[in-house]
């Protein structure tokens, strides 16, 4: 990993409130950077599929660009992209 | 197979249990398979080779048939295995290892090449086998780490991360409602005093025996600190009569921490707000007391004498107002007469004024209290059931206003203590012998509302130092009582009786508004935790619900102007 990438996930990691950060690649099969022992990365892929799909079915021209999961303990933040999945999870009420 | 076989297996499709055999021995389905044989196969002649038509067969048979005698015979079974179903599981764990172990199978930490025991936060997997998605890809730590350091990669981490600080960075707490009502769901505490849990008993053999503790107070200074007065012990009449013992809550040990006795019962006491080694009493034949820690006398140090320039009557209310260079103790006494008194010069008092109502008749005063920041008006509640308002200095000195509602003595009078975003100073409740606690407002003669669920005479109550809306009372029944205005206005939101359920003269609350302390007539100190309850994360939201409920709560008091009715209009 580049100094650069790890600094980033670092300071991502102690912003505040969060939890993990995660990078699955585009097919949800390998994770690629966990910081997390729970295992979101296959669930939140298959979601975030799903999600884009929904969104294209409505519009064709249309794609998901950002994927924002409240729940009442978390907050799920997904970043898809063509080839990754970047997510992080956060606890809001920090 | 012939048709008639299937046909007859099929004309009995209700029977369970053992299979047909295959040679049709079992005699009442044989005869009916017989018969059937025969006609199918007569039928067959006519008809089509496979007339497999259940319901036809069935009706043909019953009329046919008619009664027949079954002849049973064994059959024979045959068995049929059928293998338990494959139940597909997968295994989560493959993707990403659970516990660090797995971590450290892989060989080294890639990120800080450590081979035993890793403690970074990243650790990269090799992922085996994968039985979610279909495709199963197997990755080394090379390959991992060429995609990591991928152009592609690189470019998607910079934009993704990008944006993703900036979702991060935004407001969390969209939820929040200003209405409070979403905390009562989710147990966030706005309870205040939901619960009263027993923490500690003070209690001395020698000193508090058989005597009624009349007074409390928490010391400004050290907040672990408690000073309680003790009445007269009518079993020993050698001893001193007026008792004042300081208690600490710090420590374990069950003895005071100071032990001050005088030769008149004691009725009320205070340590001086402004003077941290004085402690003051008020006694029954209407000396003023000062005790001192400083000195090892457990004697006062000093008394005022025993003139008509002073008290003459027990001193029920002993209270250091000002600020650190002005202050002044103030008493009064059953015979209305109110002494301003400097700490240094207790010979003689600064000042003192009679209380008479309309000129006329004195106020025999039970209990005193100044609302807060106020050092020139205050609120005395009288043994006749009338509370009055009076000012100590100006044009309107002496009693300005009376306030009827009560129909007993006042046992016990407190002026709204907490300070916050709203002004609730005006508000004052009061307990009496009539078996009430009632809230008063200054601005208004009778009494706002009348909290009535008490079965004994109400001895005390007070204000919580912190919450706008909490107050605690006591009552001859043992009684502890927690009423939340916030939550409901018919019944205490928290209600505990002591042990032994001897009746309860006096409560203060601590001044962080965290405990209770309760005095008995047996000479028990009771302190009680007023639980809380679980907090929300956030504090100083809580606060300021905690005031907006109070803040609601008292306009609809105002609007509907409830007097002594117990009508709770409240939609919440």
């Amino acid at each position: 990993m580049s100094a650069e990438v790890e600094e980033t996930l670092k300071r991502i990691q102690t912003h505040k409130g969060v939890i993990g950060t995660i990078v699955v690649n585009a097919e949800g099969n390998t994770t690629l950077i966990t910081s997390t022992k729970v295992d979101y990365a296959g669930l939140l892929h298959q979601l975030t599929m799903k999600a884009r799909s929904t969104v294209r079915d409505l519009d064709p021209q249309n794609d998901l660009t950002f994927l924002r999961i409240r729940s009442k303990k978390h907050e799920i933040m997904v970043a898809p992209d063509k080839e990754y999945l970047l997510i992080v999870i956060q606890n809001p009420s920090e | 197979m012939s048709p008639s076989k299937s046909v007859s297996r099929h004309s009995t499709p209700s029977e369970t249990g053992s299979q047909d055999s295959a040679e049709g021995a079992a005699a009442g389905r044989s005869g009916l398979s017989g018969v059937s044989k025969h006609q199918t196969q007569a039928q067959s002649d006519r008809t089509l080779q496979w007339d497999t038509d259940p319901s036809v067969l069935q009706l043909q048979d019953d009329s046919e048939l008619g009664r027949r005698m079954h002849r049973l015979g064994a059959s024979k079974i045959t068995q049929v295995d059928f293998l338990p179903r494959e139940v597909v599981s997968y295994c989560k764990e493959t993707q990403t290892p659970i516990t660090g172990t797995t971590h450290l199978s892989e060989g080294e930490c890639v990120r800080c090449a450590c081979v035993r025991v890793c403690v970074c936060e990243y650790f990269i997997i090799d992922i085996t086998q994968h039985s979610i998605a279909p495709s199963l890809q197997e990755l080394t730590e090379e390959e991992k780490q060429q995609i990591l350091k991928s152009e592609e990669f690189l470019s998607f981490f910079d934009c993704s991360i990008r944006v993703m600080e900036r979702a991060l960075a935004q407001d969390s707490d969209i939820f929040f409602d200003y209405s409070g009502r979403d905390l009562d769901d989710k147990e966030g505490d706005l309870q205040g005093g939901s619960s009263l849990a027993l923490s500690r008993l003070f209690y001395d053999e020698h000193w508090s025996k058989h005597r009624v503790i009349t007074c409390l107070d928490w010391s400004p200074q050290y907040p672990e600190l408690l000073v309680a007065s003790y009445n007269n012990n009518e079993d020993a009449p050698h001893e001193p009569d007026g008792v004042a013992l300081v208690w600490n809550m710090k420590f374990n040990k069950n003895t005071p921490e100071y032990v001050f006795h005088c030769q008149s019962p004691v009725v009320s006491v205070g340590f001086a707000r402004f003077h941290p080694n004085l402690v003051v009493g008020g006694t029954y034949s209407g000396q003023i007391v000062l005790w001192d820690n400083r000195s090892h006398r457990r004697t006062p140090v000093q008394r005022t004498p025993l003139s008509a320039a002073a008290h003459t009557h027990p001193v029920y209310c002993v209270n250091v107002v000002g600020t650190q260079n002005a202050n002044n103790l103030i008493t009064v006494s059953t015979d209305g007469r109110m002494c301003s008194w400097s700490l240094d010069m207790l010979s003689q008092p600064q000042e003192s004024m009679e209380l008479v109502y309309n000129k006329s008749k004195a106020v025999a005063v039970t209990g005193m209290a100044f609302p807060t920041g106020d050092v020139n008006n205050y609120v005395v509640g009288s043994e006749e059931g009338t509370v009055y308002t009076a000012s100590r200095h100006g044009s309107k000195a002496g009693i300005c206003e009376m306030f009827e509602g009560h129909q007993g003595p006042v046992t016990g009078l407190s002026c709204h203590n907490a300070v916050g975003p709203v002004d609730f100073s005006h508000l004052f409740v009061t307990s009496s012998f009539d078996w009430t606690v009632k809230l008063w407002s200054t601005k208004h003669n009778k009494p706002l509302y009348s909290f009535e669920d008490n079965a004994d005479y109400v001895y005390d109550v007070m204000w919580s130092p912190v919450h706008p809306a909490l107050f605690a009372a006591v009552d001859g029944m043992g009684r502890l009582d927690l009423w939340n205005l916030n939550n409901d206005t018919e019944v205490p939101t928290a209600s505990v009786t002591i042990e032994g359920a001897s009746a309860l003269n006096r409560v203060r609350w601590g001044s962080a508004g965290k405990e209770v302390a309760v005095g008995d007539s047996e000479g028990r100190l009771w302190i009680y935790d007023a639980g809380e309850g679980p907090v929300r994360t956030d504090p100083v939201g809580a606060t300021v619900c905690c005031w907006i409920e109070c803040a609601k709560t008292w306009t609809w008091r105002k609007g509907s102007q409830s007097i002594g009715q117990g009508n709770n209009q409240r939609e919440g």
